[in-house]
């Protein structure tokens, strides 16, 4: 917010018409706190205090959480000045709750390692400059920078803060934009968008009476996992439904469900053939729906077949059907671990084919509407735009880049040589709160401001039936003056390259209230600019008006490839996500590196899961160090042994091993992402993130396992008591 | 409280669970913690910390059982005596429990305490007044379900290094060295909605105070309440599922209602009670 005229006080005064949320009062006999930080802040007296600033009273304004992609509306509480806490937003996708990230990034706005200020390469590394001395630097290499020479690396982006980004690119007669994110859902959009011709549709869950998930985490890590635990309740109440689970490595999600099970990694597709099969034939299931090859291609799919390729047991097939077919409507979902993989959008292909089978698109899978801003919508990331981003800077195709929300030097593999390739470009600008490993590579750094001290809105990349934008607020002062936020740094750069109609705003906050203001008539609902802006920000939601869409169906091809054993490297990798670190960005919160893994209950590094047969195979216990080795590298951590892998898997989660980020991450744990061989999707371009094959050996070390102590059974008391779900749809079922 | 009155006063603050002392209190605060909604998402336990200025302590004060996490999300595997099965795979996925501390009213915490550090409120809460807490661990040692965590260090030096301190919640302390700690039930923000309650001349009404971890829980898994309020979301969970406080074993009229209270039998009195899991076979 530098640079404009409307400082802190006027800001505030402002808010304060608003008076947001639900104002905590406590009691006077409680003692004042007054913050007064020798040499940091002004003494002002409270004699006329500002109307929101009482002390000792926590108020609380909306904003909008951008720890993770989701875009879950909070509250945040401020008191004398600070923000100490965030809540969710009630009337938010993510309703009040909040998942452990959300609540962590709190500790990302408060970071002690974030950037301050500027920085420039000086001599081959990284110095403090003004922004005076960083524009210049901008305006030298940027400014003449050909059409076409120049891209935005990014993460997911939304609102208007992507719509500037779009006005510049054009303006640049550039329309290069790489949105990547390590963890996606891009092969099942891929899938979606070519049956149903509808990316993200609505996955109605509390419709849903079964759900057969192959590898969506959906209350962990997949697309809006806050938002889909909510549904979960609705779908686990009342009747109650049955969650079937299939992936290599047990996800929060699978340790949930009524039945999980272990598939070879890349044989879901199998899978998903076999359960067809049973329903086909031992249910009678109307095939009508599905093609005459599709049918032949199931026909020979049976479960002696399946078993051999998949791992996955005749009996278990049998159970899924059951389960299918008793609990109708179901939903059938494709995630992470069925969709990265070589085979991965055939995988998504026959799974999209089980809801064809039983009917659910238009039951449980219903069409999003489509909000009427396009221009806002989220730009939602995959992973072929690192591969292809990897390509053209190989080639030499842009002159200046720009990187923002995303770190592929850490989380792109090996075999890319990304940071190699990087070093043909030759001016890097690295828009970023912190000194990652991206960052670091960087010629120019411009330092971001928290998502709790700066202007913007965002449109949430899954929100199929309610369209809104969710506002950001800035919650408290800057903890730098130097920090701007990337709508402030794109105005800029908008209005630096005289772009027309930009001129006329100060700051992003002006721009975004013009934005507003200028919002048809529909969507302020009667109300003035002024008055609309204030009801905006207090609410921290605007709807946005939607038309609702429709869904097709037209099923692809189905096929599969045969399993292809590797005797060199014997064990399949699986590069798993969890929540804690998520794709790595987390690794610098120190509350999540001491959260325990959901699952396996490590907490402050890293570790390797196995089955109890393939460690009595391998000789190790927990502890004992291993070296995991693909083609491309090797590396090692401890095992952890549980029953929820397969027993030819070896599971490491992604977001450790850090080689900068700050002191919570540097030098913490592995980083298995850099160890991929080479593979992607065939259809959709898409990185085959778990087509790794390893071999595992022992190394002869050993030390005790960070994991939370204590025992993992319950030898015989009642600690958690299980019922079964009949009891339960007796006693309290609708 | 003064310790003089706590002394003299004694048995009132000392209830056994025969007593059923809690009938005359003020308030009763309690939770209800449901396991078929509960995912173990561990959301709880990091706005634990955010809320109750927690440390962070490190890998290797965590790998000795140092970390100061009141509200932990524990995870059991199935076993046959449970239950489960022995098949090749974990089947029925795992067991999550978050686990707080449960709030006795006949907590074998506090008549251990050399110098009543630990006491009961007249609003059913275990408390723990770190002045006047020696650090002697009794309590620690007598709690049977490991929810009383002990500043071993002066975690504070290192815990939040600058601008991180600007976080620290101004309504509690940061605890120090020799200072044992536990789960408050959020006691601070039951202050404020008590005062919020008595400046409007009205009674504290459901919903009016709210925990941090039951706040964030994605799920709604937990419930947190007052059973003095016979129509609290909380009393009436306690109800339907008949579980009574005073009592170490419940008499049901349904032994299928879910409703169970941890280490029961240990004659703790817990103020939560958690409902089964469900799994379908």
């Amino acid at each position: 917010m530098s640079g404009n005229d409307i400082n802190r006080r006027d800001f505030m005064k402002f808010m304060g018409l608003g008076g947001v949320g639900a104002a905590t009062l406590s009691g006077c006999d409680m003692p004042t706190t007054i913050t007064l930080e020798e040499g940091k802040e002004k003494v002002v007296a409270y004699l006329a205090p500002e109307e929101y600033a009482i002390p000792g009273i926590g108020v609380y304004f909306a904003s909008t959480c951008q720890q993770c992609p989701s875009g879950c509306g909070v509250h945040g509480r401020i008191r004398e000045g600070r923000l100490l806490k965030l809540e969710g937003n009630p009337k938010a996708l993510n309703g009040r709750g909040l998942c452990q990230m959300g609540q962590a990034s709190v500790q990302s706005h408060y970071n002690p390692d974030r950037i301050m200020q500027p920085m420039a390469r000086k001599g081959g590394s990284l110095q403090p400059v003004s922004w005076e001395e960083a524009w210049q630097i901008m305006g030298e290499k940027v400014s003449g920078v050909d059409q076409g020479r120049s891209a935005w690396f990014t993460g997911t982006v939304s609102g208007h803060q992507s719509k500037l980004l779009d006005a510049l690119n054009q303006a640049w007669g550039s329309k290069e934009h790489y949105v990547y994110e390590a963890v996606n859902n891009a092969v099942g959009e891929a899938v979606n968008e070519a049956v149903l011709g509808d990316a993200v549709p609505a996955y109605r869950l509390d419709k849903a009476k079964s759900i057969l998930s192959f590898g969506a985490d959906f209350l962990g890590t997949w697309m809006s996992p806050v938002h889909f635990s909510r549904e979960y309740v609705k779908f686990r109440t009342g009747d109650r439904g049955v969650l079937v689970q299939v992936e290599p490595k047990m996800s929060l999600t699978g340790a949930n469900a009524d039945l999980w099970v272990a598939a070879r990694p890349g044989t879901e597709g199998v899978v998903a053939l076999g359960v067809a099969n049973v329903l086909l034939t031992k249910h009678q299931v109307n095939g009508n729906s599905l093609t005459k090859a599709a049918l032949d291609l199931i026909a020979e799919y049976n479960a002696s077949k399946v078993t051999e390729i998949s791992g996955v047991g005749g009996d278990s097939l049998v159970r899924i059907a059951n389960y299918l077919k008793d609990n109708s409507p179901s939903l059938v979902l494709s995630g992470e671990s069925a969709n990265n993989h070589a085979n991965g959008y055939q995988n998504a292909m026959a799974i999209m084919m089980l809801n064809v089978l039983l009917g659910n698109v238009g039951k449980t899978i219903e069409a999003s509407n489509s909000m009427a801003f396009k221009d806002l919508k989220a730009k939602r990331g995959n992973s072929r735009a690192l591969l292809d981003f990897a390509k053209a800077i190989d080639a030499g195709k842009y002159d200046v880049v720009f990187f923002m929300g995303a770190n592929p030097v850490y989380t792109s593999p090996s075999h890319l040589g990304f940071a190699d390739k990087l070093a043909k470009v030759p001016f890097k600008v690295a828009l970023s709160m912190f000194l990652d490993e991206t960052t670091l590579a960087a010629d120019l750094v411009l330092p971001l401001s928290s998502p709790y001290e700066e202007w913007g809105t965002t449109v949430a990349p899954y929100q199929p039936k309610n369209a809104a934008l969710s506002m950001s607020q800035p919650l408290m002062n800057p903890l730098s003056p130097e920090t701007k936020s990337l709508g402030d740094i794109l105005l800029s750069m908008l209005k630096h390259h005289g772009v027309a109609g930009y001129a006329g705003y100060d700051d992003y906050y002006s721009y975004l209230r013009a934005a507003l203001a200028g919002m048809p008539a529909s969507v302020k609902a009667g109300k003035s600019g002024d008055e609309f802006w204030s009801a905006s920000v207090q609410r921290g939601l605007i709807n946005a008006p939607s038309s609702p869409g429709s869904l097709k169906i037209k099923l692809g091809d189905i096929k599969q490839p045969g399993y292809q054993a590797n005797s060199g490297f014997p064990m399949h990798l699986v590069p798993s996500t969890n929540q804690n670190m998520y794709d790595g960005r987390n690794a610098n919160l120190s509350w999540l590196n001491e959260a325990p893994d959901q699952v396996s209950k490590v907490f402050w590094d890293s570790w390797a899961e196995v089955h109890p047969k393939t460690a009595a195979k391998l000789g190790v216990k927990e502890g004992d160090f291993v070296k995991i080795e693909s083609d491309q590298g090797a590396i090692e951590t401890q095992i952890y042994i549980h029953k929820g892998v397969h027993v030819d898997v070896i599971a490491v989660p992604i977001g450790r091993g850090h080689e900068e980020y700050g002191r919570y991450a540097k030098g913490v744990g592995v980083n298995p992402l850099k160890i991929l061989s080479p593979a992607e999707d065939a259809e959709s371009g898409e990185l085959a993130s778990y087509a790794t094959r390893v071999k595992v050996t022992k190394t002869g070390h050993s030390a005790d396992l960070s994991r939370l102590g204590g025992s993992e059974r319950q030898v015989g008391r009642r600690l958690v008591s299980t019922v079964a779900a009949s009891v339960f749809r007796r006693v309290e079922g609708a | 409280m003064s310790l003089k009155n706590i002394l003299e006063n004694w048995s009132d603050y000392r209830r056994t669970a025969e007593d059923g002392g809690h009938h005359d209190y003020e308030h009763m605060w309690a939770m209800a913690i449901d396991l078929n909604k509960c995912t173990g998402c561990n959301a709880c336990s990091v706005a634990c910390y955010a809320e109750n200025n927690l440390p962070t302590v490190g890998k290797k004060r965590m790998m000795k059982g140092q970390g100061m996490h009141w509200l932990r999300v524990e995870r059991y595997w199935d076993e046959p005596d449970m239950g489960g099965d022995e098949k090749e795979y974990q089947e029925r996925g795992g067991s999550f429990l978050p686990m707080m501390c449960q709030q006795c009213n006949a907590a074998p915490c506090e008549p251990v305490c050399p110098v009543a550090a630990t006491y009961h409120t007249p609003d059913g809460l275990n408390a723990q007044v770190y002045n006047r807490c020696i650090g002697s661990r009794y309590c620690s040692n007598n709690c049977p379900y490991r929810l009383r965590y002990f500043n071993f260090y002066s975690y504070y030096e290192e815990s939040w290094p600058e601008p991180l301190n600007m976080q620290l919640n101004p309504d509690l302390s940061v605890r120090d060295k020799g200072v044992m700690e536990k789960c408050t039930f959020c006691v601070q923000r039951i202050r404020v909605g008590k005062d919020a309650a008595r400046r409007e001349g009205r009674e504290v009404h459901d919903g009016d105070v709210i925990t941090a971890c039951a706040q964030t829980c994605p799920t709604e898994a937990i419930v947190f309440g007052d059973m003095m309020d016979k129509s609290s979301k909380v009393s009436k969970i306690w109800a339907a599922h008949e579980v009574e406080l005073g009592k170490h074993e419940q008499h049901k009229s349904d032994p299928d209602l879910r409703g169970y209270r941890v280490l029961e039998g240990l004659n703790t009195d817990p103020c939560v009670t958690y409902l089964e899991r469900v799994r379908e076979a």
